[in-house]
């Protein structure tokens, strides 16, 4: 019950894709939920709250920032953005996820055949 | 430093987190209802879509790494204010833990400064003292006469060298400014060598130096800094010390304070350190004599010579000097004691007991804090158990339970630590020796107060939280709490206040004893009425040549008829000062003492030389008795007309009457008194010419065989040393009217008086006799008050966990009370059922108690000054067991009638 997303996910997969999200555009926590479950076809089942606590990690190492603004709805919001160790941190983290991903899918493949 | 910021900055950070999630709750709910939902539809479905906000918070704030200090922060805060809202808990846990912890604050000082500390001396482990021990009685600790250290000087082999030392004196300071007491101490020229401490300034006396009427000192460092204001240029100068011209040859290091056998006059406010030291004067006959006991032997042991070796050593030495001596060393054994051994012996008396009982009252504390933070926990179950579900982690609850612990300790210790340095005051002032005046908090107490405080705290804290971090929900959430009482859930409890009883009963029965001894010092009359008598000491010096002569090549002293006549013409004359009734003089003023005659009865079988009848003497003028108001229990008292042509006369006390006549009218016998260091009898005989009362002359504790001479009726020729009696005189003055209103007039006309018979001559002891008494008996009483105090205590917390115990009892217990009312028992029924418990558990505290006592009376024995009182007293014992029991009874006597007074009806409407 701690920890939604470590339950649906690997851990480090949704900030994974918060900063893959990010780096498209800066955006404020309901879009960025939005935007999330739509490019992933609502494959991806996340509490929509589950996400705050990642951003404030990534806050927290800088990875992101985050500013009050004014959204299209015409709302205070605040908006995240990419900063520059995000977006290496970002790089590294999909490179190793490629290979694991690829890693699986041969072990997986293998037991189909 | 980042995280510093954010954690003052926090407040904000979460106020943004909160603002965002509320603005991502209504985005949500505006795009539902755009998309056709109810707006109360909308928003339980962002709200099942978001998931728990608060856990999502949560899970937020931990993700900022201040969260553990914000916990505590919080856990504190909340402590606080549950603290807050009932103060008789936390006031009662505060005091106590301040009080146990005080205490032994107060109490380690002294132990850190004068029995942990090493002896200032150069290779302190082979400094030792030798004991003069008597066959019929082994355990005796005589000094041995100088002579016989002068033989064993020369016989022994496992000593480097032999030095001996006097006890701490008073003597009067004249010559430079305010003539004053001061501490001195007669010691042989080796003694600073051979405990290896050097004079900072100049060099130590020699013997040659010391004459008849000259001598050489050493100065301690404070009265070189209180007396010469610590001048350089000191050495060479001179004073006199009690007449005796002194000329300073050096000047001790700072803290070298010397120590003694034991510390005559000792008073707090005079301070125990030697102040001068004087050598022994090489030309005396006192140090030829084989039956004269006034120094204290401290040998260095040879490197590698153990004491067990110098003992034996000793024990061959001794059997030798039996045989060479048989008339004065029959049955003499010697003693090697460690210097250490020695020098804490009065402290470890003093110590001891204290630090016994300071534990105990700790111990205690943690007891019952502990009792009432279990009944706390217990009370509070059902909220522990709400803060469980809600999601509250065991280690959060437990972390929550040890911060109040915590907050109560630390109050408690902080005020503990203040109450110490109040407390290491009074441990100055009864801790004998003079390094006390050393004792004060510094860090090494403030760290074991410290490490008390976390051990009291683990003590008392640990258990309640284990508890509480266990929370059964099922049970604690259902409505009310049990309704059947099982006995295991307070077996805990009952231990802890049995052992709370038990405790108590050990610390009331030392401190019983104590005070069984004080009553038995205080009760009796002194002998004379204190109220109203003014008393002031005109002690004439012994090295005036105007006042005494000494016989040269003998040991002897002529004393100049103008002493008698000096302190004749003083009564005359204060007894004409207005608001003076009477006026007497006595050598010494009780409770001071008395010197020691053997005398033998004119008429009666001559007494074998080892067993000779003793008498304490005293020279009194003929009015002393009707000032002091002393009884008369036969025939007269001294009067004027006793004069040197008449027969000479004495009067007696009851004690001495009672001892050596006790089947004879001891009125008009005639005893020779015999001046025993010198071994030899008075010219003439003196008359037994009354009896009087019984007077505490010597201490005031104890009778001794008292005997009073006219100071009109003495000899020319005194033996030598036995012309002091002679030469001192305390006047006693009675007034009409309040003392007090008189005290400085009358003062300050004696005072003239005698400046106008002898400029030089100073008034000392100004004091009113009731400050006499009072301050004789101070440090004493003071200690006693100490013991009595910390016995009070643990009463008073004892008996605060009976009374917990039992309200807890009779509050779990309502419920089936009323029951049982209902169904037909008699109050009393329950009234018994309540008593009975508390009854059990006193009962067996008490017993437990007692046994403890007895199995520590040896030590008690041992340690506690006991004046008249064995260490197993039955009285004492039954007095503090039906004390306690009362007491007790009463704790539960408050919650034994709130039991009787549940109404039936209003618990069965709960049901």
């Amino acid at each position: 019950m701690k920890k939604s997303e470590q339950r649906d996910l690997f851990p480090g997969a949704l900030e994974m894709m918060i900063l893959r999200t990010l780096k498209r555009q800066p955006l404020h926590g309901y879009a960025l939920v939005q935007n999330i479950k739509r490019t992933s076809n609502d494959l991806l089942q996340i509490e929509e709250g589950s996400l705050y606590p990642a951003l404030q990690r990534l806050l927290k190492d800088r990875l992101v920032k985050a500013e009050w603004g004014i959204s299209s709805t015409n709302r205070r919001v605040r908006i995240y953005k990419l900063t520059v160790a995000g977006a290496r941190h970002l790089e590294r983290e999909v490179c190793s996820f490629e290979r694991m991903l690829d890693g699986i899918t041969r072990v997986l493949a293998r037991g189909e055949s | 430093m980042n995280w510093l910021k954010q954690l003052f900055s926090r407040g904000r950070l979460y106020n943004d987190l909160s603002d965002e999630i509320q603005q991502h709750l209504e985005e949500k709910i505006e795009e539902l209802v755009a998309g056709g939902m109810s707006s109360e539809e909308a928003a339980h479905a962002a709200r099942r879509e978001f998931g728990n906000v608060t856990l999502i918070k949560e899970d937020c704030r931990e993700m900022l790494a201040f969260t553990w200090i914000e916990a505590l922060w919080q856990d504190l805060g909340y402590a606080a204010r549950i603290l807050a809202k009932s103060l008789g808990f936390p006031a009662v846990v505060v005091f106590s833990l301040a009080l146990g912890i005080g205490a032994n604050t107060a109490v380690f000082s002294a132990m850190n400064t004068v029995l942990l500390r090493g002896l200032p001396y150069e290779h302190p482990e082979n400094l030792v003292t030798i004991w003069s021990t008597q066959e019929t009685d082994p355990g005796s600790e005589d000094l041995p006469p100088i002579a016989e250290v002068t033989d064993w000087k020369k016989e022994n082999q496992v000593f480097a060298d032999i030095a001996a030392i006097s006890a701490s004196d008073r003597a009067m300071l004249t010559g430079i400014g305010e003539p004053g007491p001061v501490r001195i101490q007669s010691a042989t020229q080796n003694f600073f060598d051979l405990v290896g401490v050097q004079p900072v300034l100049g060099r130590v006396f020699r013997t040659e130096e010391s004459q008849e009427q000259f001598q050489t000192v050493v100065i301690s460092n404070a009265f070189w800094k209180r007396r010469f204001n610590s001048d350089p240029n000191v050495l060479g100068k001179t004073f006199r010390l009690d007449g005796m011209v002194s000329t300073v040859v050096g000047v001790m290091p700072a803290g070298f304070t010397g120590f003694a056998p034991w510390y005559s006059y000792s008073s707090s406010t005079e301070g125990k350190s030697t102040e001068v030291w004087k050598p022994v004067n090489p030309g005396s006959a006192r140090n030829a004599k084989r039956s004269d006991h006034w120094f204290m032997p401290v040998a260095r042991l040879k490197p590698g010579v153990t004491v067990a070796q110098a003992q034996v050593e000793m024990d061959v030495i001794a059997r030798g000097m039996e045989q060479a001596y048989p008339k004065s060393n029959k049955g003499v054994g010697e003693k090697v004691i460690s210097l250490r051994d020695t020098l804490h012996k009065s402290a470890r008396d003093t110590l001891y007991p204290l630090m016994g009982a300071v534990g105990f009252v700790l111990l205690i504390s943690c007891v019952n804090v502990a009792n009432l933070m279990l009944s706390r926990t217990e009370g509070r179950r059902k909220e522990y158990s709400v803060r469980a579900s809600l999601g509250a982690s065991r280690r959060r609850l437990m972390q929550q339970l040890l911060a109040e612990c915590g907050l109560l300790t630390f109050t408690g210790s902080s005020l503990g630590v203040l109450l110490s340095f109040w407390g290491t005051r009074l441990m100055r002032a009864i801790t004998e020796v003079p390094e006390a005046t050393d004792i004060r908090v510094n860090g090494s107490v403030l760290l074991f107060a410290a490490g008390l405080s976390v051990l009291a705290a683990l003590l008392f804290g640990l258990a309640p939280a284990l508890r509480a971090a266990r929370p059964d929900l099922n049970d604690a959430l259902r409505e009310g709490e049990s309704r059947t009482y099982s006995g295991k859930q307070g077996r805990t409890r009952y231990l802890l206040v049995i052992s709370e009883v038990a405790l108590a009963m050990v610390l009331l029965v030392g401190a019983g004893l104590m005070i069984n001894s004080l009553l038995r010092i205080l009760l009796p009359s002194p002998g004379f009425d204190a109220a109203n008598l003014l008393t002031m000491a005109v002690n004439l010096p012994g090295t005036e040549v105007k006042y005494v002569e000494k016989i040269p090549g003998k040991d002897m002293a002529r004393v100049s008829p103008k002493v008698t006549a000096f302190h004749q013409q003083l009564l005359e004359r204060v007894a004409t000062l207005p608001g003076v009734e009477l006026v007497g003089m006595i050598s010494l003023i009780p409770p001071m003492g008395a010197g020691m005659r053997t005398f033998s009865i004119l008429g009666h079988p001559g007494p074998s030389p080892g067993d000779r009848p003793e008498g304490f003497f005293n020279e009194v003028s003929p009015s002393y008795f009707r000032t002091m108001k002393i009884a008369l229990k036969r025939g007269r008292y001294l009067e004027e007309s006793d004069t040197t042509s008449a027969p000479w006369a004495v009067v007696i006390s009851e004690t001495l009457a009672n001892r050596y006549f006790p089947n004879e009218d001891p009125i008009g016998q005639q005893i020779l008194l015999r001046y025993e260091p010198q071994e030899v009898d008075e010219d003439r005989p003196r008359q037994i010419v009354g009896v009087v009362g019984e007077v505490k002359q010597i201490g005031m504790g104890g009778l001794h065989p008292l005997l009073y001479e006219s100071f009109l009726q003495q000899p020319d020729v005194f033996q030598g040393g036995s012309e002091f009696f002679q030469l001192r005189g305390s006047l006693v003055i009675r007034t009409a009217s309040d003392v007090r209103s008189h005290e400085a007039d009358i003062a300050t006309s004696v005072k003239q008086f005698v400046k106008e018979m002898d400029p030089d001559q100073p008034v000392t002891d100004i004091s009113t006799m009731d400050d006499v008494l009072g301050k004789s008996i101070k440090d004493y009483k003071n200690y006693v008050v100490a013991l009595g105090f910390l016995a009070g205590i643990a009463v008073v917390l004892a008996v605060i966990g009976v009374y917990a115990v039992l309200s807890y009892f009779v509050n779990q217990r309502t419920r089936e009370f009323g029951i049982r009312l209902a169904l037909g028992a008699q109050r009393g029924d329950v009234l018994v059922l309540v008593a009975k418990l508390g009854l059990t558990l006193a009962g067996t505290g008490l017993a437990i108690g007692v046994a403890l006592a007895l199995g520590l009376n040896r030590f008690m024995a041992e340690h506690l000054w006991l004046f008249d009182v064995k260490a197993t007293d039955p009285a004492t014992y039954a007095a503090v067991g039906i004390l306690l029991a009362c007491i007790t009874l009463f704790a539960c006597y408050v919650p034994a009638s709130r039991a009787t007074k549940v109404d039936p009806m209003t618990v069965l409407r709960h049901e």
